[in-house]
């Protein structure tokens, strides 16, 4: 018994003190957090080492300076979380990690970038390096970066700036000359119009960051000596951008210390402001995930000219967000991992969800989703039972603004809400909506070919059938209104050659790509858009007995409003990664050799919270602590 | 090399499953001339599209159809002011995605000097190794040959797999003549009846392995003085 008891204590001490996780700052708005001990204990650390999320953790840890050296040198304690987070307030933007420390001494000799700060809090020790500060307390460490940002840097720079008398400080800076200022029609080119390069002196070498705007290229040669005329008379006194340094440098400094402050003096970390975290921290699990939405959306780019020019507005817009968190736990089986989200919310915004959610699920839907369809998705709402709801919660908080343009809006809305036919438009987008990918297809295209005449070589251009890979989708809405697209593809079909009629469905000849037809089928309460042309012409009424099976259709049914599936080697193993952009492609990649299945689920909406289970079920010799990290890498490559 | 031709090359690459080049050399008895070239992406319309629609690729921008048509237009402007160069013209089909250039020459070192001046003028004036060597020479009854413009360079760096896609491409080179040919150093140059034209056609796969696949020389009659 005594045992027991030495054990259960042992057991909570490692929970209740695994420190690293209370060196969160309280203004970090996403936090994920790593159960290290749970994780670790099945992956080696060679391996872990090799993942994309922990190589950035070495070029912050390492800093380059230590090459050949890993994790495993440097001190930390697995026994403890590892957490990463990020913040953003109006003024700064914080990331880092916290961790625990297992060896100080080894820790630094890979941290050999980082000098001893003098501290001020009892039992902390600061460092700092060029970018990042380490603070360490007892058997923990925060590795810490905080940024001012450049609007808040701006701000005081500008106020010092011309407190001193200085004028304008940015003559001359975006005189660049855009590179491509010219379009050009198709066919024949007019030498009358247009003026050969002449040969000139040779430049410099061209810019090669292409993702520079043009518009926007700065060259810092351009710059004459006037416009740092008035600080450089006086050689004692700092130009504007020497000023914006110093002042960088200051707010960096102001606001480590007020941060410091509150964890160490105040005792404010997101651990003890938010009972949310810390719970969500208790559950035994692999991982856990926090996402402050109410923040992240206070925090958002665009609402600042909201927030000052009608602040009550503003602030009846953010209490409806108050209490929106998303919190999920990642728990790791033998042969499958399970994602479990929870989103939670006020009750104003709430009541929108729950009536949007509250959709009887339209079974027509998973007749055009066929049985070996290796990847799709069913979302189930009511548009018309959600506009209602929106109309009744949103419309007193902005018809109480006494603001002219915002009661002009006011009036529009009543209006259009009272004019417009409502059960029009919302027959017409009823709001639940499907998506298939059937895999990759042969389609039929056109090419040009050259023919050749055998006598002279000389050549023609014939217009002859070509066949191309194309990932192969199906987009479908419901709908009562069968007669509205009608009217539109009627009209269209006047317009344009390109539209034709058939007797299932419609066609639209080149609309993807300019080379491949969209197929649109109207019927059986639902519009679909898909550039399958089998399910065009031999499937126009579903699947028939090769649509999804009972089993599945049961299950969709009895879920919330959101369903997907997706199988990762019929799909991402096939998708086309030329056809992406290199961060997608990134992240197909971090994915692919997987043979795993995975299916998410929403449960029922209440006023208070939906929850979400994504399960990763998989195959193959392979842990589900590698699967877990596979996952970790690629919503790390995701979030990148 | 030029961002934008870069990545012109580069979609090149990875759309040549079909690419179709064909280059088109009239060469009369005085050294005057006629080049036509054509670049018909017709059957890879969904990947060009596809590609274009994409910010990046390999960490290069992707330019626009418009900026593509802007330096190609731009070459060829640059090309016209070159001596002994005229009639150039330059066609674009951007929906069926072609290119049609053509221009006349008065001798064969003015073609090929004026071509890597206008090359050089839109890749403002950055030195291009690949320009220092010769592509064509003619002395009034032999004339060598290889591709006319760089490109094959760019891809060298590919992997094995990807350069499988340039399988089915093909690249046609002709040349036509006032007189016959009297032969033609590559054996599988195929002449017309009348053996006042030429025509080498290989694989874009192939050539990619092997530049000297299209380097061709072709000895004429000599002219008969009346």
């Amino acid at each position: 018994m005594k045992n027991l008891i030495l054990l259960s204590l042992l057991f909570n001490f490692s929970i209740c003190f695994s420190q690293s996780e209370q060196l969160i700052p309280q203004n970090a708005i996403t936090v994920f957090s790593i159960n290290n001990l749970n994780l670790l204990q099945k992956i080696s650390m060679d391996d872990l080492v090799k993942y994309d999320f922990m190589e950035e953790v070495h070029q912050e840890l390492f800093d380059g300076s230590t090459s050949g050296k890993t994790l495993k040198d440097a001190g930390i304690d697995f026994n403890q979380r590892l957490n990463v987070f990020y913040g953003k307030t109006d003024d700064y933007e914080v990331s880092g990690f916290t961790f625990g420390v297992s060896n100080s001494s080894l820790l630094f000799e890979v941290f050999d970038d980082f000098t001893e700060l003098k501290s001020n809090y009892k039992d902390v020790k600061e460092y700092g390096s060029f970018f990042n500060n380490l603070i360490l307390k007892n058997n923990s460490a925060l590795l810490i970066r905080i940024e001012p940002t450049a609007e808040s840097i701006d701000r005081k720079t500008d106020s010092i700036w011309y407190s001193r008398g200085n004028e304008y400080p940015y003559g001359g800076m975006y005189d660049e000359e855009p590179l491509f200022d010219e379009e050009f029609d198709e066919g024949d080119f007019d030498f009358e119009e247009y003026e050969a390069e002449e040969p000139s002196a040779p430049e410099e070498e061209e810019e090669e960051e292409l993702n520079e705007d043009p518009l926007f290229y700065f060259d810092s040669t351009d710059i004459s000596n006037e416009d740092f005329s008035e600080a450089s008379e006086d050689l004692n006194e700092k130009n504007y951008y020497e000023l914006r340094d110093s002042v960088q440098l200051e707010l960096q400094q102001y606001l480590l210390t007020q941060l410091l402050n509150d964890l160490f003096i105040n005792n404010l970390t997101l651990l003890s402001i938010d009972p949310r975290f810390s719970e969500q921290l208790t559950h035994q699990c692999a991982g856990t995930f926090y996402l402050d939405n109410s923040r992240s959306f206070q925090q958002a780019n665009g609402l600042w000219y909201f927030q000052t020019v009608m602040p009550s507005l503003y602030n009846d817009i953010k209490e409806l967000y108050t209490g929106n968190v998303i919190l999920g736990d990642l728990i790791l089986n033998d042969k499958s991992l399970e994602f479990l989200v929870e989103a939670r919310y006020g009750e104003k915004l709430g009541s929108i969800y729950q009536e949007m959610n509250d959709s009887k699920f339209d079974n027509n839907i998973t007749k055009y989703i066929h049985k070996n369809s290796p990847a799709y998705f069913t979302y189930n709402v009511n548009l018309r039972k959600a506009y209602d709801k929106a109309y009744e919660v949103i419309m007193p908080i902005i018809s109480a603004e006494k603001n002219a343009d915002i009661a002009m809006n006011v009036l529009a809305l009543e209006l259009m809400n009272e004019l417009i036919n409502k059960d029009a438009l919302f027959d017409t987008y009823k709001g639940s909506m499907f998506g298939t990918f059937n895999g990759i297809k042969k389609i039929k295209t056109k090419k040009i070919d050259y023919k050749y005449d055998e006598i002279t070589f000389e050549y023609n251009e014939t217009e002859v059938d070509a066949i191309e890979d194309m990932p192969i989708f199906s987009l479908g809405f419901s709908i009562d209104r069968h007669d509205i697209p009608e009217i539109i593809l009627k009209n269209f079909s006047r317009l344009t050659s390109k539209f034709e009629k058939h007797d299932n469905y419609w066609v639209f000849n080149n609309a993807i790509l300019d080379a491949a037809p969209l197929y649109m089928i109207n019927k059986n309460n639902l519009f679909i858009l898909t550039n399958d042309e089998d399910l065009a012409i031999n499937h126009s009424d579903g699947y028939g007995p090769d649509q999804l099976g009972r089993k599945v259709r049961k299950e969709i049914k009895r879920n919330g409003f959101m369903n997907g599936y997706l199988d990762i080697s019929g799909t991402l193993n096939r998708f086309p990664n030329d056809l992406l952009s290199e961060r997608r492609s990134e992240l197909i990649n971090s994915l692919k050799g997987k043979s795993g299945k995975m299916y998410l689920k929403s449960a029922k909406t209440t006023t208070k919270i939906t929850k979400f289970e994504m399960s990763y079920k998989f195959n193959g010799e392979e842990n589900s602590g590698k699967h877990l990290l596979d996952v970790i890498n690629t919503l790390y490559i995701f979030s990148k | 090399m030029n961002r934008v031709f870069y990545i012109f090359a580069l979609i090149l690459f990875f759309l040549s499953s079909c690419i179709e080049l064909i280059d088109d050399l009239t060469i009369h008895n005085d050294g005057s001339g006629t080049f036509k070239y054509i670049m018909n992406l017709s059957s890879s319309k969904i990947k060009v599209n596809s590609i274009l629609a994409l910010d990046s690729i390999d960490g290069k921008k992707v330019p626009s159809m418009a900026e593509i048509k802007t330096k190609l237009m731009s070459f060829a402007a640059n090309l016209k002011t070159q001596p002994g160069i005229s009639n150039v013209s330059m066609q674009i089909n951007d929906f069926d995605l072609i290119v049609n250039f053509s221009c006349d020459f008065k001798t064969v070192g003015e073609f090929q000097s004026g071509f890597k001046s206008a090359i050089t003028l839109i890749n403002k004036e950055e030195t291009i190794d690949a320009l220092k060597e010769s592509w064509i020479s003619w002395d009034g009854r032999v004339l060598k040959r290889n591709i006319p413009i760089l490109s094959l360079q760019i891809l060298e760096g590919f992997k094995e797999g990807e350069l499988d896609l340039l399988k089915t491409g093909s690249y046609t080179s002709i040349n036509r003549f006032d007189r016959p040919i009297e032969k033609a150093e590559k054996l599988e140059t195929k002449l017309n009846p009348a053996k006042t034209a030429s025509m080498l056609r290989v694989n874009t796969f192939d050539l990619q392995k092997n530049h000297l696949l299209i380097e061709n020389t072709i000895y004429l009659t000599p002219i008969k003085i009346k």
